[in-house]
């Protein structure tokens, strides 16, 4: 059996003129927690749709649970559970109509996990769906998919129109049902603090390419903003500096490892290290999508792609 | 289940219309009471009504039908499903089908019930002469072929709007284009529910009934290869 819930090898996915998709590989290990991130556009729901078996990849190969996209579309469907981004439902429905329906497509159904996250979540079971509210809808994408026994959970941007309270609800019944069930949760998001409360795993897409995947705490512990003060000093990126700043006599750099070792390097080199300090994957995001443009704009296709740094 | 849920997408809808054909000629009677036109027209009015009804209930049975299963909102949805799309096709257009079948028994039924009270022979126009069965069937042909045309083009074009104009325009289209290639080249098209050249009525009628399930799997190909 893979050790890997997806595996996606240089999967691209062309529009028309558009390259929504760019040569990807992901690495998404079984029973873990991962957050696909990325800007609006950056080719997060294009990915999930060919990993469903929704739209056709131009190129590239992909598996999930072990099955290639292609070959095994049904069994992969009736081994994954799906939140669209699109959170819409046949508008007439009930939540426990839905559940009917439902039922009869997976052997794996859990009748007592309808209940309990009908409860927990305060679902209004004989509501029509179109009647509900945008988080109530929401919630009743989730609960059709957490109670689908599902082994893989794929759900494209869930915190969608939630409120904070509903968007912390939602996190932790994620975080337990993977507990619990060992299930493999992946989500795409662009809400970085969310993703940063539950996930074990962070790819960052930008353009349809992988900017970087990795271990959310070896990003967290490799990562490291440094300012130092000095005259002539490095000015160049390269795979361990992924950006400088220079303002007079001022530099700030964007460190990806041994933040610590070169703060020491500069410091040899007769600068004034004033500040080295861990980042946000608000702020690596940041940095990543700004590198990405800059490279992108004057040579597509140069950008160095940060490979884990761990796994 | 998948059977349920579209009886249960379209159920208001089918009730609506059953009520409309059960009552549409029981009032046209009423209306007329008195004036002699039913025992006179009655027959043959019913079997122009009769194809008429069943025309527009496939119009909207299948816009309906189809745009609650293949519509952009929710075919992500439905096509996550383990179940293949050829399946949810055919399923859908079953369902379709039957309320349409059901609609045309108690329309013909209601009609024929209107008719005996004023006639020992309802189906017998004493200006028109009888109506033959084969007129009714050609009525029923037509309804299946306008509703797997419009069941088709709307799951293709995934808009109600745009299936049901599509349709439209092509059931009423057709027979003005035929005039005009007739007319111009001398060519006899064949119009759905007419005799198709030398053949019988029964193979004529076979081969329309024929056609309107290629709509159907044309859709069905298109729906399976299609992204969404």
């Amino acid at each position: 059996m893979s050790e890997l819930a997806i595996s996606v090898n240089r999967l691209t996915k062309v529009y028309g003129d558009v390259l929504a998709v760019n040569r990807l590989d992901l690495s998404v290990p079984r029973g873990s927690i991962y957050g696909f991130l990325g800007r609006n556009g950056a080719g997060k729901t294009s990915t999930i749709k060919m990993l469903l078996g929704l739209t056709r990849p131009t190129s590239g190969s992909a598996h999930v649970l072990g099955m290639d996209i292609l070959a095994s579309r049904m069994p992969i469907l009736r081994r994954t559970a799906f939140v669209s981004e699109k959170k819409t439902l046949p508008p007439s429905l009930t939540p426990s109509e839905l559940v009917r329906f439902s039922r009869g497509f997976y052997p794996t159904w859990l009748d007592q996990a309808v209940e309990k996250y009908a409860r927990l979540l305060e679902i209004p079971m004989n509501q029509r769906f179109e009647r509900l509210s945008n988080g109530n809808q929401t919630k009743v994408f989730l609960l059709l998919a957490l109670a689908q026994g599902a082994e893989l959970l794929i759900l494209d941007e869930p915190t969608t129109a939630l409120d904070p309270v509903s968007v912390d609800q939602l996190l932790r019944v994620l975080a337990a049902d993977a507990a619990d069930r060992g299930t493999t949760v992946f989500f795409s998001s662009h809400q970085l603090e969310e993703v940063e409360q539950i996930a074990e795993y962070v790819g960052m897409v930008e353009g349809g390419r992988l900017l970087m995947e990795s271990r959310l705490d070896d990003v967290k512990n490799d990562f490291r903003v440094i300012t130092a003060a000095g005259s002539n000093l490095p000015r160049e990126t390269n795979s361990q500096v992924l950006s400088v700043e220079v303002k007079d006599n001022f530099y700030r750099y964007v460190i990806t490892k041994d933040g610590e070792g070169y703060a020491g390097d500069l410091a040899q080199n007769g600068a004034t290290v004033t500040h080295v300090a861990p980042l946000s994957l608000r702020e690596i995001f940041l940095e990543l999508v700004r590198k990405e443009k800059l490279c992108t704009s004057g040579n597509a296709g140069e950008t160095p792609v940060l490979s884990s740094s761990s796994s | 289940m998948y059977l349920w849920k579209c009886w249960r997408d379209t159920r208001s809808f089918f009730l609506v219309f059953l009520i409309g054909a059960a009552i549409v000629m029981p009032v046209a009677a009423l209306v007329c009471k008195g004036t002699g036109l039913v025992e006179e027209f009655g027959a043959n009015a019913f079997q122009s009504t009769f194809g008429l009804i069943l025309v527009a209930v496939a119009l909207g049975l299948a816009a309906i039908g189809a745009i609650h299963e293949f519509g952009d909102k929710t075919a992500h949805f439905l096509f996550t499903k383990p179940r293949s799309r050829a399946y949810f096709v055919w399923v859908s257009w079953s369902v379709g089908l039957g309320e349409l079948l059901a609609i045309a028994a108690v329309n013909f039924l209601a009609g024929w019930l209107t008719l005996l009270r004023f006639s020992k022979n309802p189906l017998h126009s004493p200006v028109f002469g009888p109506v033959t069965s084969q007129q009714l069937v050609e009525g029923l042909i037509m309804a299946i072929y306008t509703y797997s045309l419009a069941y088709s083009l709307t799951a293709i074009l995934r808009s109600g709007l745009k299936g049901l104009g599509a349709a439209m325009g092509i059931v009423f289209g057709l027979p003005f284009l035929a005039i005009a290639v007739r007319w111009r080249w001398h060519i006899n098209l064949p119009i759905p529910t007419s005799p198709i050249g030398n053949l019988s009525l029964v193979a004529s009628d076979l081969t329309w009934t024929f056609v309107a399930l290629l709509f159907v799997f044309i859709a069905q190909i298109v729906i399976e290869r299609g992204e969404v």
